[in-house]
């Protein structure tokens, strides 16, 4: 019973968010950008602009600049969440891949980093009083599951440990439409659903900012508008 | 009403204020009147069925513009964004913090188009549209000049400034624009340009500076009006034919196109660079605009257009005349189209046609002042950032003693003059003065720390800007200049008497 | 929104000036300067008049530059200068002194 549930909230969590970022991802693709609007300085290449990309969304380069703190404890969280999604992949392979077995001693420090940027951003928004003015409920419950989801998640690695081999299987068993036994540990249950929450709320949420910024006109256009004429298919009509 | 009288002593330039609530609440520039917005296309007044038809314009626009749509979802309110704007740092009003002015609009929008704010508005600050919710629109989305400070520290680029335009698009589709843009929109479609000036005026005006220049140089130098078969026809704000320190640089113009031997025209029908339309975020009536200048290139038969000092024209020029009013197949593709009257003397001085006599402006310590539009949307020249070094290129090669102000208020980081993106009008003197003051107090820092005593600037709105506040803070009004002036008051006219050349150095020693 | 001048009404903009500009006479150019708070005096009259004189001519006030040109021919260079055309008009020679001499405002970047 415990297991088919978690079967069938995994399966719709994971078809909520890739159904809905996808939606999202079509529509930010679909809706044309008229105007050339790369803040400038900008990249004159596309080479450049994914360069440009890429210290954007790697050492969030703008951020750095803007407010060292938000970048010290936002990079922190982020990079840690990715050391901890890789270290995660090894409940969904059979064999673990070799990039991934690198990135396990790492992944604990790794949950405490995401844990300290978390606690870090949740504190300026409580105490920066700037911060605190443009803050809604939803922001803190998102720092409060994504705290929620580290916490649980650290728990399980030094408090109370899960038998992690069947979870192995359960998630196994989920790629393969097979419903194997998930153990009834309140923690891990608790960490479980979390993680589907977030998946849930991915597409609704303020977090699309991930495909968002890939898609953001004043980061990824080319500065060649002399060169090269850009025109929207509608503005193209009005040419008539 | 308050003139600014509290303004903030700022002892550095980007000191963050105190959060003041309400501080420029109910701030309201004149509306504008009926015949106004029929000009434009836009219903004379507020429409009684204005709720429905606001968000279907707002629907519209998610459909056709994927910054606003992109802009809309992105912002995660990490509050790096919170401090940049100068409206902001000037009056403490939390509602200028840039996240905050976007979420004006966002609020609305996730009302009405997501499922979270649909279903849970208050758990992520969704609102209902309503008449306060408009006049708060009003209001705020005329205290952002659209700088694009806040989108260069961004994590994810995040641009004030397009929301600002689709607000004031949204108000404006419903009867609800403000006077002073969308007044000086019909006059350019009028009349050609923003101020009124019709072609007879425009000629006597430019008859007048001619003798001007004669009197000075004792050399004939040309200010022609819409001569055909000419090579470069001149787009520039029309304030370079009416207000100081613009005429100034106009004159300057003028002195480097006589010097470098190219035949050039102004046109009557063509005769604005400003294009308001960017203001008021109208695609529609900025392509009606920018084609005023196709056609007046077209019917001159030039091959290249050069664009005069104008901050938001450069921009419109730069970035989007291609797109507007393209393509430019019937000009000479060996010349940027356009081309920026800095890359064309810069060109100039490259090349060693212009000679200087530097100490003409020893009289002065300058700085600089990056105009918002061409620091953050706009290049000059080939390489990423010419737009900072090309002006300051030129400034070296006619002033000798010339500063930066701080680095974090100049460049891809400066701070807009506090007049720009349609706020340049009486009714908004207030916001003006305390938009200005953080780029006051850079200037201040520089005046202290280096003696300076005057600014130039590339933009007509800044230098009109300036010259009205700087006043409050301590300045001349005349202390802002154009750097076209420093070029005319530095270049020497062949054939020239320098008669005060006491030294009787040879100004051809004395060029860059 | 309008000045009253001996028992007549006249409309102005949100800014003071006038919407007609046949309604103009000197009774309200001295009624607009009362509440600008400027004293009209010969010099301010003669720029009043000049501007009145140019607009005649070019539907238009003219520029500063030519403005101050003017005065310094008819008033001699000590008058003929931007210093002291702030000093008589506080506002700007050009925004002020156009609404006494009922003209319409000019608009733009200036």
């Amino acid at each position: 019973m415990l297991s088919a549930s978690f079967a069938i909230l995994f399966y719709a969590a994971t078809a909520i968010l890739v159904v809905g970022v996808a939606m999202k991802v079509v529509r930010y693709a679909r809706v044309p950008a008229p105007l050339k609007i790369p803040t400038t300085p900008a990249p004159v290449t596309r080479a450049g602009v994914i360069l440009r990309m890429f210290r954007e969304v790697v050492f969030f380069e703008s951020l750095y600049r803007s407010n060292k703190w938000i970048w010290l404890f936002g990079w922190t969280f982020h990079m840690g969440l990715w050391l901890v999604l890789i270290r995660h992949i090894r409940y969904f392979t059979y064999d673990v891949w070799w990039w991934v077995a690198l990135a396990q001693p790492w992944g604990t420090y790794a949950g405490f980093a995401m844990l300290a940027g978390l606690l870090g951003l949740w504190a300026r928004r409580f105490l920066v009083e700037r911060i605190r003015y443009i803050s809604n409920p939803s922001d803190h419950l998102m720092l409060a599951l994504l705290v929620a989801i580290a916490g649980s998640g650290l728990m399980m690695r030094f408090v109370a440990r899960p038998d992690i081999m069947s979870v192995k299987a359960f998630m196994l068993g989920l790629l393969r439409f097979r419903i194997e036994d998930l153990p009834a540990q309140p923690i891990l249950l608790v960490h479980l659903g979390l993680v589907a929450v977030l998946m849930i709320v991915f597409p609704i949420s303020k977090l699309l900012h991930a495909p968002g910024v890939f898609f953001s006109p004043s980061r990824n256009q080319i500065d060649n508008p002399r060169e090269r004429r850009h025109l929207a298919p509608w503005a193209a009509r009005l040419e008539g | 009403m308050a003139d600014g009288d509290d303004l903030p002593r700022m002892d550095f330039p980007l000191d963050i204020p105190c959060l003041k609530a309400g501080a420029m609440e109910g701030l309201h520039p004149f509306l504008a009147a009926p015949e106004h917005q029929a000009k434009l296309g836009f219903p004379g007044e507020l429409l009684p069925d204005w709720k429905e038809r606001a968000l279907e314009k707002m629907a519209e626009l998610a459909e056709r513009n994927r910054a606003f749509q992109v802009y809309l979802d992105a912002c995660v309110k990490c509050g790096a964004c919170t401090d940049k704007c100068h409206y902001f740092l000037g009056t403490g009003d939390p509602k200028n913090m840039p996240v905050a002015r976007q979420d004006l609009l966002r609020s609305v929008y996730r009302r009405y188009f997501t499922f979270a704010g649909k279903y849970f508005p208050k758990l992520v600050g969704a609102r209902d549209l309503t008449e306060d919710v408009l006049h708060e629109w009003y209001s705020y989305y005329h205290q952002c000049s659209e700088c694009r400070r806040c989108s260069v520290f961004c994590p994810y680029g995040i641009d004030t400034a397009e929301i600002t335009m689709a607000a004031r698009e949204i108000m404006d589709s419903v009867g609800m624009g403000q006077k002073y843009s969308n007044e000086i929109i019909g006059k350019v479609k009028d009349i050609g340009n923003n101020l009124g000036l019709n072609p007879k005026a425009l000629r006597a005006t430019l008859e007048d500076l001619e003798e001007d220049l004669e009197d000075e140089t004792g050399i004939s130098v040309r200010l022609p009006l819409d001569e055909k078969g000419a090579d470069i026809m001149l787009i520039t704000p029309s304030a370079d034919f009416f207000a100081e320190p613009h005429i100034d640089g106009l004159l300057g113009y003028a002195k480097v196109f006589h010097e470098a031997g190219v035949s050039w025209t102004l046109s009557s029908y063509a005769s604005e660079a400003a294009n308001f339309g960017l203001f008021i975020g109208s695609y529609e009536n900025m392509r009606e605009i920018a084609l005023r200048i196709r056609k007046a290139a077209q019917d001159l038969g030039v091959k290249r257009i050069v664009f005069g000092e104008c901050g938001h024209a450069w921009r419109v020029a730069y970035s989007f005349l291609n797109t507007l009013a393209g393509p430019f197949d019937f000009l000479d593709q060996k010349y940027p189209i356009p081309q920026h009257i800095l890359e064309f003397t810069w060109g100039e001085i490259q090349k060693g046609t212009l000679r200087f006599d530097k100490s003409k402006n020893d009289h002065i310590r300058l700085t600089f002042h990056d105009s918002c539009n061409v620091a953050r949307a706009s290049r000059m020249g080939d390489e990423p950032g010419g737009q900072f070094e090309i002006p300051r290129n030129v400034i070296r090669a006619v002033c000798n003693n010339y500063f930066d102000m701080d680095r974090d208020t100049t460049h891809e980081s400066t701070l807009c003059c506090g007049g720009g993106g349609g706020l340049l009008t009486d009714d908004l003197m207030e916001l003006r003065k305390k938009g200005a003051s953080p780029r006051m107090a850079a200037l201040q820092q520089v005046s202290e720390d280096h003696g300076v005593t005057h600014m130039a600037a590339i933009c007509a709105i800044c230098k009109t800007q300036f010259s009205k506040v700087m006043p409050a803070f301590g300045y001349e009004m005349d202390s802002v200049l154009s750097v076209h002036q420093l070029v005319s008051s530095a270049i020497v006219l062949t054939g020239q008497e320098t008669g005060d050349d006491e030294e009787g150095a040879d100004p051809r020693g004395e060029t860059a | 929104m309008s000045y009253q001048v001996n028992g007549h009404t006249v409309e102005h903009d949100e800014e003071g000036y006038i919407t007609n500009l046949a309604d103009w006479n000197k009774e309200l150019a001295l009624e607009i300067a009362r509440t600008e708070n400027i004293e009209m005096d010969d010099e301010r009259w003669e720029v009043v008049n000049f501007l009145r004189d140019y607009y005649e001519e070019y539907q238009i006030a003219p520029a500063v530059r030519v403005l101050i040109k003017a005065i310094k021919k008819s008033m001699g260079p000590e008058k003929g200068n931007n210093k002291y055309m702030y000093e008589l008009f506080p506002y700007g020679p050009a925004k002020q002194a156009c609404k006494i001499a009922g003209l319409p405002k000019p608009t733009g970047c200036v």
